[in-house]
């Protein structure tokens, strides 16, 4: 299709309003997501005038105000266009949106029209709509006129002198496209059976009119309604930016120099969707309920606002960092941020924890001359075409100095012939950073040109280490050959034949010599993002409501790239089975290793974090949590123990701290056991703990037998059987952790670790019997009796301890 | 300063595009330098740059630490840095440090947000310790006759950054020695090194060795470190794979900064997701950003309290601004502008705002989107993936498709086991066949899906030098979209006379095996504002005289090699007859244009200008051009 010049017209559509337009139909609608299909009913009126504010929609869109419509009703009960009031005549036809830039009240115009209960002729209002757009372009001859009529075929025409008036629309350049409901089109296809003889004659006659016509159109509506959503492409043509391409210092050696005037226009440009507007539904108040006739939802759109704000916390020291670890993050943040206004701020650099002062907002730029510079030229087979970081430009010569031209002319052929490329550097403006980048030569038809990529600076390249795929290195420094990394003989084998067997190179369309091309081609890809979207804006701007009258499928055009070819697909059959068979590819499964990887680790590569999101927050601190991992439960429900007495928080804040000056790690100790042990158990031990959640029993009497780690073992294991016992479904393990208890009391009056058990078990104690927390337990502990319960001073001093409890409130601890 | 209103003003558009840069921002990273302090590393030798001055591999390490903080800085502002030293009888003051750690290891920098006064105070020491050259050994003295077991240097590590880093970083230690046999004999020593070794990679650290080796001392890995360290991956798996993590560098010292460089940004993954190459035949890859244009950092606000600047955190929030009401995120919907609301006839059901546009629908309707909706018009229901369409010749890449830049993958094989080899086995098959894949990408939930090619990349093995990894990489393609047509046709062409005359100087100026060379092009108005940044930071004077753009052209050379040839090419030029012709011919010889619309008035009106201009021109090309 040649470029129209976009916008500089004038459509006017002529819409029907008959009676008869307000027949209803049934409209198939995209089937539901369960896949049920669905219909919905409207009037023929409705389905027409869809066509006409997608058209509208698609003016707004653009938002040119050289684009610009009118609507013209005919069937209409009154009687008011210009013809009439001059000449009389030309019943219900009338003027119902004058020719202007069409905005958002045309559509809701549009919404208001109803079928009427007279007939009006399509010819008179075709006349009109002529008379009308030529005095609205009286003044502006080189416009572009274009009428269009909705109509079902259903009323009488007057056709007596329709040859004038073609003569009259081809004289003006008018192209004229008549939407018809139901009409018939045998290429669509579509054919309406019992038809009305009336229809009949009048669809032969627009046929005969638009053949008629230089430009005529006759169109079903149900194939307008489709095509509108058919990928097109806003063409846009790139200016020319005026620059010099130059080589060689100019200024010192201007008689070797070389200045060509050159030309850069885009060649590809990243288009991308249109963006979306936000709105929210606003709530209604009091006097707007009175005054709201019929009931109304009001959307408003919404603007951005920024603010600004400081973290005060920062500077209340670091304590408040410490605190802020639980769930309750968020607000505590909040109250810390304050607003501050947009005059104070200060615009400054970070440089790191510093503040770099910058006068004027930005630092001095480098002194550049605009320009392309070309430093020097290379083979273009050692091109690395992956290196290229952006969109391609045209460097053309002057087109209005032929010996411009022929200069650059003679350089891009050079290039070409020898198969070269240039590196060159280009500043746009005077001042303007400068880019690096490439320059490849192109010999087309009647001219030469340059096209220029940019290349990564230095600072651009990340130059990450991947260890390698063919060369394996044992630790002994022996090279491997055989090693499930590896493929063999016989992988690369079928590999071959699958990648001949998915190759595309002829799969396309013919070109004229009839030799098959590649299929797939830039040029007919169209971005799904940009088309969906701008039809999916399209459509909620033209309907009332998205849940009874969703989107459209989108058009076929857009989706066909996006499987392989059925004829590859085929073709590849066999050699895929074959593929899966010798690759023998399997998901990993995803349980244990991530759930062990996440109870030891904080932070770890950083995009698996990013997947296991969702993950997040059922890891803990406290490593593996078979329990809560069925069973969602709220964080504060988890934890229950935060805000508990002074001690506790103390236990918790030392937790924190203490392996940090724990002299021996049990890894240290005890290099082996842990790597020995079956892969699938995982120990369950949060960082910091040397005390697990799965086997808490044993760990502990090992570093017990270890000998100096007993106040942190204690401690451990006190933490783990407090979290076990408030964790749901804790009851399967009620007699391990009450058989750990009594270990834990036992060594606790033995190591003189008396303080930490009761300060243990009144937590315990207090936590078990708290909401949520697992007062089961806590009875089965009193079953226990004094034995489990609190040591008393008598108690501790046999052992040369020191308890604050007497004996009668140990006894009363227990029992109450 | 523009006003305030146009400084963070994010465009809607761009969030898709941000997310590339910010996901390597938003991450913290932090880097613990771990240095051998020993009595070999404080050896003074000859400086390789200066003559008369000495120099110790201590010296150079301190020194390559220092250089990457003040890159690290620029580049993450909100990074940490500590430095460790270890093998010193200097023992660790507790200044407002609560870690103990391990004896004959030392503290010289805690892990603390990188900061100009820290990187000063190295700069102050480092040229304290070249103007005498025992001042390292005096600061640090090293522990004399025995080494420090490799374990309680881990050990201190660990602690060392838990102490200081956040807990969301990736943290690395890089472990700079040149001993490769801490402890000869003792096999315990061995196995405590490995199993802490293995404690602080659990504990999400990776460690990065640079091994100094020098021709009278060569270092060899599998003397201690190749059965000390691990792979990389943290999979039990994959520990006992047999072979060598991917990331030791054994170097001389000379290259300890260059081969540091390469270390200097965190190795991170942009997406992990699976590759299908048919129905049912998916592997898993990793995709990296190997070439992202680094930009300068951007500007804060900062609000002087008085005492020190804080900065200004900026937060956009949505209003109806009629009701002065903030709108949460969840209740947002997306649909069409409504455009300005029509001046002349403000009907009653355009809202009763004047500022405020407003749709009424009857009750119950929606005519919006949900945020679900409007993704879903985006990504058109597909998962994040790569998806093969069919395998093409290499020579259909052509270099116009292009419009940004590409990503590089690589297998995974902790999702799907087997990927390695698949991947390698396609890679392989497709170099050898010369052919590239077209594959159809959603590498994001939240992005758009895009054609790609892909392009193989056969791994290579220089000696010595930086080594390219085997992978495709992945190259956007433009969608008709995106691609714009030639605007211009026809134009006149040189004669071969002329053209041989550009052939010499072409010939001459062409680098023999030469590339494109990214290394020789650092970004220099980048280094520039940099340079300046540090200088404010510091509180120094910026000298814009001692600034070198090194991607000026090399004029010397390039008149020094074809300056002769490039005057024969002019005067060739001046002396065709396109001299002679008049441009105005030019307008005719286009394309029949039938219709005479603007554009072209416009283009002939030009071309009578430039018949002027061309005058001038020809004054130029005899004087100068």
């Amino acid at each position: 299709m040649p470029a129209e010049r976009a916008g500089y017209t004038v459509t006017m559509f002529l819409i029907d309003v008959s009676p008869s337009m307000g027949a209803t139909r049934s409209v198939e609608l995209p089937p539901t997501p369960n896949g049920e299909p669905r219909t919905t009913e409207m009037t023929n009126l409705e389905w027409a005038l869809q066509f006409v504010k997608l058209k509208i929609q698609e003016m707004i869109f653009n938002g040119r105000k050289t684009d610009q419509c009118g609507v013209i009703l005919f069937g209409s009960e009154e009687t008011e266009n210009i013809i009439h009031e001059k000449n009389g005549g030309y019943q219900h036809v009338s003027e119902y949106i004058p020719i202007a830039q069409p905005n958002s009240a045309t559509l809701s115009k549009l919404d208001a029209l109803q079928p009427s209960e007279y007939s009006g002729d399509p010819i008179d209002a075709l006349i009109v709509g002529i008379e009308t757009q030529d005095i609205y372009l009286n003044k502006k001859r080189t416009w572009t006129r274009k009428i269009v009529i909705v109509t079902d075929g259903q009323s009488p025409m007057e056709i007596e002198d329709w040859e004038a008036t073609v003569k009259k629309m081809n004289s003006l350049e008018i192209s004229l496209t008549i939407i018809g409901v139901d009409f018939d089109d045998d290429e669509f296809p579509f054919h309406e059976e019992d038809k009305s003889t009336i229809k009949v004659e009048n669809e032969a006659f627009y046929h005969k009119l638009t053949s008629a016509l230089d430009n005529g159109l006759v169109g079903t509506c149900i194939f307008a309604l489709q095509e509108i959503s058919r990928p097109d492409m806003k063409e846009t043509k790139s200016a020319l930016m005026g620059t010099v391409l130059r080589l060689g210092d100019v200024d010192v050696r201007p008689e070797e120099a070389i200045e060509i005037l050159v030309k850069a226009s885009k060649c590809t440009a990243l288009a991308r969707p249109k963006s979306w507007k936000k709105f929210c539904r606003r709530e209604k108040t009091d006097d707007e309920m009175q005054v709201d006739e019929e009931e109304m939802t009001v959307f408003a759109q919404l603007k951005m606002r920024s603010e600004y704000y400081i973290d005060r916390s920062t500077q209340e020291g670091e304590e408040q960092d410490k605190m802020d670890t639980g769930s309750d993050d968020e607000e505590d943040k909040d109250k810390n941020l304050e607003k501050v206004e947009k005059e104070q701020l200060i615009r400054g650099f970070k440089y790191g924890s510093t503040y770099a002062p910058c006068p004027d907002g930005q630092f001095r730029r480098l002194n550049t001359r605009k320009g392309i510079d070309i430093c020097g030229f290379f083979h273009a087979k050692n091109f690395r075409r992956e290196l290229a970081m952006g969109e391609v430009q045209y460097i053309w010569a002057d087109p209005g100095a032929p010996q411009q031209q022929v200069a650059l002319s003679s350089i891009v052929q050079g290039m070409y012939e020898k198969g070269v490329l240039a590196i060159a550097r280009w500043v746009s403006k005077d001042g303007m950073d400068p880019k690096m980048g490439v320059l490849e030569a192109h010999v087309d038809k009647n001219i030469d040109f340059l096209l220029w990529v940019q290349m990564p600076f230095a600072d651009d390249v990340r130059r990450y280490t991947f260890a390698s795929l063919e060369n394996l290195v044992s630790k002994n420094g022996e090279s491997v050959t055989k090693h499930p990394y590896l493929p063999t003989e016989d992988q690369l084998e079928v590999m071959g034949k699958f990648i001949d067997s998915m190759d595309i190179m002829d799969s396309g369309e013919k070109d004229d010599k009839g030799k098959p091309i590649p299929w797939y081609d830039t040029q007919q890809s169209y971005n799904p993002a940009i088309h969906r979207t701008k039809q999916a804006l399209f459509h909620s701007a033209v309907v009332n409501d998205i849940t009874s009258n969703p989107l459209p499928p989108p058009h076929p055009e857009l989706l066909k790239y996006i499987n392989p070819l059925r004829q590859a697909l085929e073709a590849s059959k066999d050699v895929i089975t074959e593929c899966k068979a010798v690759f023998k590819v399997k998901e990993v499964p995803k349980k244990a290793t991530k759930v062990r990887k996440d109870g030891h680790v904080r932070a770890m590569d950083e995009d698996e974090d990013m997947l296991l999101l969702d993950k997040k927050p059922a890891v803990s601190r406290k490593g593996k949590e078979p329990a809560a991992s069925q069973v969602p439960v709220s964080p504060k429900l988890a934890r229950p123990a935060k805000k508990s007495a002074a001690s506790d928080s103390e236990t918790e804040e030392e937790s924190d701290q203490e392996p940090l000056l724990l002299k021996k790690r049990p890894f240290n100790a005890l290099p082996t056991p842990e790597r020995s042990m079956s892969p699938d158990v995982d120990p369950g031990r949060a960082p910091g703990r040397i005390i697990g959640s799965t086997y808490l029993l044993r760990d502990f009497k090992t570093n017990l037998a270890q000998g100096d780690v007993v106040t942190k073992a204690v401690e451990d294991i006190g933490v783990i059987i407090k979290d076990v016992v408030l964790r749901p479904f804790a009851s399967r393990r009620h007699k391990e952790m009450i058989e750990c208890m009594i270990a834990m009391r036992d060594t606790s009056l033995k190591e003189d670790e008396i303080d930490a058990w009761n300060a243990f078990l009144k937590d315990l104690k207090e936590s078990c019997l708290r909401e949520a927390g697992n007062s089961e337990f806590w009875q089965e502990v009193q079953k226990l009796g004094r034995s489990l319960s609190l040591i008393s001073e008598p108690e501790a001093r046999k052992l040369g301890g020191h308890s604050q409890f007497s004996e009668s409130a140990s006894e009363a601890f227990i029992t109450q | 300063m523009p006003p305030f209103d146009d400084w963070n003003i994010i465009d809607e558009e761009e969030e898709q595009e941000l997310q590339d840069a910010a996901f390597f921002e938003g991450k913290r990273d932090v880097i613990l330098f771990c240095i051998d302090c020993s009595e070999s590393m404080h050896e003074l030798r000859d400086d390789p740059n200066y003559e008369d001055v000495k120099t110790s591999h201590l010296l150079t390490a301190l020194e390559a630490a220092m250089q990457i903080q003040k890159k690290k800085v620029i580049v993450g502002p909100n990074d940490s840095v500590g430095i460790v030293l270890f093998n010193t009888t200097r023992s660790s003051e507790t200044k407002n440090h609560a870690t103990e750690i391990k004896k004959n290891s030392f503290v010289y920098q805690p892990i603390t947000i990188i900061s100009a006064p820290a990187i000063q105070e190295l700069i102050q020491l480092l040229d304290a310790a070249r103007e005498d050259p025992d001042l390292l050994k005096s600061t640090f003295p090293p522990l004399k006759g025995k080494k420090m077991p490799m374990g309680d240097v881990f050990t201190s590590c660990n602690w060392v950054l838990r102490d200081g880093a956040p807990k969301t970083a990736s943290k690395r230690v890089l472990l700079i020695t040149d001993d490769d046999n801490p402890h000869p004999g003792s096999k315990q020593l061995v196995t405590s090194a490995r199993t802490t070794l293995l404690d602080l990679t659990q504990s999400g650290v990776q460690i990065e060795p640079f091994f100094i080796s020098t021709p009278e001392k060569p270092f060899e890995p599998s003397k201690f470190y190749s059965s000390v360290l691990l792979s990389s991956v943290l999979n039990d798996e994959d520990e006992d794979n047999g072979v060598l993590p991917e990331s030791i560098s054994i170097t001389r010292i000379d290259d300890l900064l260059s081969q540091m460089r390469f270390h200097e940004v965190p190795k991170r993954a942009m997406f992990s997701i699976p590759f299908q190459l048919a129905d049912g035949f998916v592997i898993s890859i990793k995709g990296y950003g190997l070439v992202t244009e680094q930009r300068k950092g951007t500007y804060k606000y900062f609000v002087d309290l008085g005492d020190r600047m804080e900065v200004a955190n900026s937060r956009t929030v949505y209003v109806d601004e009629d009701q002065q009401a903030e709108v949460d995120k969840t209740e947002m919907l997306y649909g069409m502008a409504l455009g300005a609301a029509p001046v002349e006839d403000v009907s009653d059901d355009e809202g009763e705002g004047v500022d405020t546009v407003c749709r009424a629908v009857p009750s119950g309707k929606r005519p919006f989107y949900t945020a679900d909706e409007i993704k879903s018009f985006r990504t058109l229901d597909l998962e994040p993936g790569i998806k093969l369409l069919g395998f093409k010749d290499r020579k259909e890449l052509a270099f116009e498709d292009n419009v940004k830049h590409s990503v590089f993958i690589y297998p995974d094989e902790l999702k799907y086991s087997g990927s390695k080899r698949t991947f390698a086995a396609l890679l392989k098959k497709m170099i050898e066949k010369k052919k590239i894949g077209l594959v159809l990408a959603l590498t994001r939930r939240n992005s758009a899906p895009v054609f790609c090619a892909m392009l193989p990349q056969a791994e290579s093995t220089e000696e010595g030098g930086w080594n390219e990894p085997a992978g495709f990489h992945i190259i956007p393609l433009p969608f008709a979209d995106d691609i714009r047509a030639a605007p211009l046709d026809q134009a006149f062409r040189a004669p071969d006379e002329l053209k041989d005359a550009a052939r010499v100087w072409i010939d001459k100026l062409c680098v023999k095996d030469g590339a494109y060379p990214p290394d020789s092009y650092p970004n220099p108005a980048l280094a520039y504002h940099n340079a300046q940044l540090q200088a404010s930071a510091f509180r120094e004077e910026f000298d814009p005289e001692a600034f070198e753009d090194l991607t000026r052209p090399k004029y010397d050379m390039i008149h020094k090699r074809a300056g002769n040839l490039m005057k024969e090419w002019k005067k060739g030029l001046l002396a065709d007859e396109s001299a002679n012709i008049v441009p105005v011919t030019t307008g005719s010889k286009r394309k029949a244009d039938v219709s005479v619309d603007e554009a072209e008035i416009r283009s002939k009106h030009e071309v009578g200008a430039l018949a002027k201009l061309r005058v001038d021109q020809l004054k130029v090309s005899s004087g100068c051009s």
